[in-house]
C-alpha cells in the first residue's frame, strides 16, 4: 500500500516539478541569449545605452526568485540587443546612403 | 539630374587629373579626395546659411543665432573658464619627478593646438591633443590624467587658449591616414542607438533648427573651440566627453574617451573644419 501511495505521489508531483525545472533552465538561456546578442551589438560598435543595464537588471531579479520580471527584462534586451546588431550591420553596408545629397 | 551627372563627372576627372599628377603612376592622392569632401562639406553650410561667412563657424551655435550671440559674448568677457586656464598653465609647468614636464614635451613654448590631430603613419593611428599630454605623462613616469575633464581638460584649454588664431590644416597623406579618415566619416553620417540617429542627421539636416529649446548646432567649426565650459556641466570638458554625451543622448552605448572610434571622428570633423582657426577653450550652454 505505502509503496503504491509513493509511487501515486511521485507521479503527481513529477510534472510541476518538471515545469519549476524547466522555468528555471529557461530564463537564465533567455539572460545568456541577450548577453550574446549584446556583445555581437558591441563587436559591431552599435550596442545600445541601456541594454546592459537590462541584463543586470533582468540577472537581479532571477535571484531574488522574480522569473516573470527576470524574463521581461530579458526578453527587453535581447530584442534590443537583436535590433542593434542588424542596426551596426545594415550601417556598416549602407552609411553611404545617408550622406546628404549636396 | 543632369546637373548633378555632370558635376560628379567633373568632381571625378578634378581626382582623376590630381592623382595623375601628384606622383608615381596608379599612386592614390587622398588628399585631393579628401579636399572634394571638404569642398562639398563647407559648401553644404554656405547654401544652408548663406548669411554667414565661413571663419563665423568657428562660433558653434552662436554663429546662428544672434540673440544667442549676444548673450555668449557677454558671458565671454569674464569666461567662466578663466580660472582652469590658469590652473592648466601650472600643470603645463609643474615639474614631473624626474625634472622635466608637460612643456618638454610641446615645442613652441606649448602652443600646438593647430598641430593636432594629426596621423601618426608610424603608429598607425590618430594621434590627438589628449593623447599627446597623456602620453607625455606616461613617458616620463607619471600617471595619465583620468577622464575627460578635470586636469586633462584644463591643460587642453591652456594650450588651446595660447594657440589661439592658429589655422586648421589636417592632412591626410597615406592609405592608412585614409583608411582612419573614412572610418571617422562613416561614424559622422552612419545612424546608431536606439533613436536610429547619426552626427550629421542633427548637425547638419537639423543644424540651426531647435530641438526643444535649443538650436542644433552645425557641424562645421564643431571641433575648433573644444575643451568647452559647458553651463549643463558646470565644468570644462573635452570634445569626446561631448562625443560621449551625444552618443548617450541617442541611446548608444558611447565608447571610451581617446578610443579609436572617437579620434577617428575628431580627425574626419576636424578636416571638415579645415580653413577655419581655433578659438578654444569656449563657454557652450
Amino acid at each position: 500500500m505505502k509503496k503504491v501511495l509513493l509511487l501515486l505521489s511521485m507521479v503527481v508531483l513529477m510534472p510541476s516539478c518538471a515545469g519549476l525545472l524547466a522555468d528555471q533552465a529557461t530564463t537564465p538561456s533567455l539572460i545568456d541569449q541577450a548577453e550574446a546578442a549584446r556583445k555581437e551589438a558591441d563587436a559591431l560598435g552599435y550596442e545600445w545605452r541601456d541594454t546592459a543595464k537590462l541584463i543586470k537588471s533582468a540577472k537581479e531579479a532571477l535571484e531574488k526568485g522574480l522569473q516573470a520580471e527576470s524574463d521581461k527584462l530579458a526578453s527587453q534586451a535581447l530584442l534590443q540587443s537583436r535590433v542593434a546588431a542588424a542596426q551596426g550591420k545594415y550601417m556598416s553596408k549602407n552609411w553611404k546612403m545617408m550622406i546628404l545629397k549636396y | 539630374m543632369k546637373k548633378t551627372i555632370q558635376r560628379r563627372l567633373f568632381t571625378g576627372v578634378l581626382v582623376l587629373m590630381t592623382t595623375m599628377l601628384s606622383g608615381p603612376a596608379y599612386a592614390v592622392n587622398y588628399q585631393a579626395l579628401v579636399d572634394v569632401d571638404v569642398r562639398k562639406f563647407q559648401n553644404y553650410f554656405h547654401k544652408e546659411f548663406p548669411q554667414v561667412k565661413l571663419e563665423d563657424f568657428s562660433s558653434g551655435v552662436y554663429a546662428l543665432d544672434e540673440d544667442a550671440r549676444k548673450q555668449w559674448m557677454e558671458i565671454e568677457e569674464f569666461p567662466p573658464y578663466e580660472l582652469d586656464i590658469e590652473a592648466g598653465k601650472a600643470l603645463f609647468n609643474k615639474p614631473f619627478a624626474n625634472g622635466k614636464s608637460l612643456a618638454s614635451c610641446f615645442p613652441n613654448g606649448g602652443a600646438v593646438r593647430g598641430l593636432y590631430p594629426y596621423f601618426d603613419e608610424k603608429r598607425g593611428q590618430v594621434i590627438t591633443l589628449e593623447m599627446a599630454i597623456n602620453e607625455c605623462r606616461v613617458a616620463n613616469g607619471e600617471k595619465p590624467f583620468p577622464g575627460k575633464k578635470g586636469d586633462l581638460a584644463r591643460v587642453s584649454a591652456y594650450i588651446a587658449f595660447i594657440s589661439r588664431g592658429q589655422k586648421i590644416d589636417v592632412k591626410v597623406r597615406s592609405a592608412a591616414a585614409y583608411k582612419a579618415y573614412m572610418k571617422g566619416k562613416e561614424f559622422f553620417y552612419a545612424k546608431r542607438g536606439q533613436l536610429n540617429m547619426s552626427c550629421s542627421g542633427c548637425h547638419m539636416e537639423y543644424a540651426g533648427r531647435r530641438l526643444r529649446a535649443e538650436t542644433m548646432s552645425p557641424a562645421l567649426g564643431h571641433t575648433t573651440h573644444f575643451p568647452v565650459f559647458r553651463s549643463k556641466w558646470g565644468d570644462l570638458g573635452t570634445l569626446h566627453r561631448r562625443y560621449a554625451g551625444c552618443n548617450e543622448n541617442i541611446g548608444s552605448k558611447p565608447f571610451d574617451e581617446q578610443s579609436e572610434e572617437y579620434r577617428n571622428l575628431e580627425y574626419f570633423q576636424t578636416i571638415m573644419s579645415n580653413g577655419l582657426k581655433f578659438n578654444g577653450p569656449a563657454a557652450r550652454k
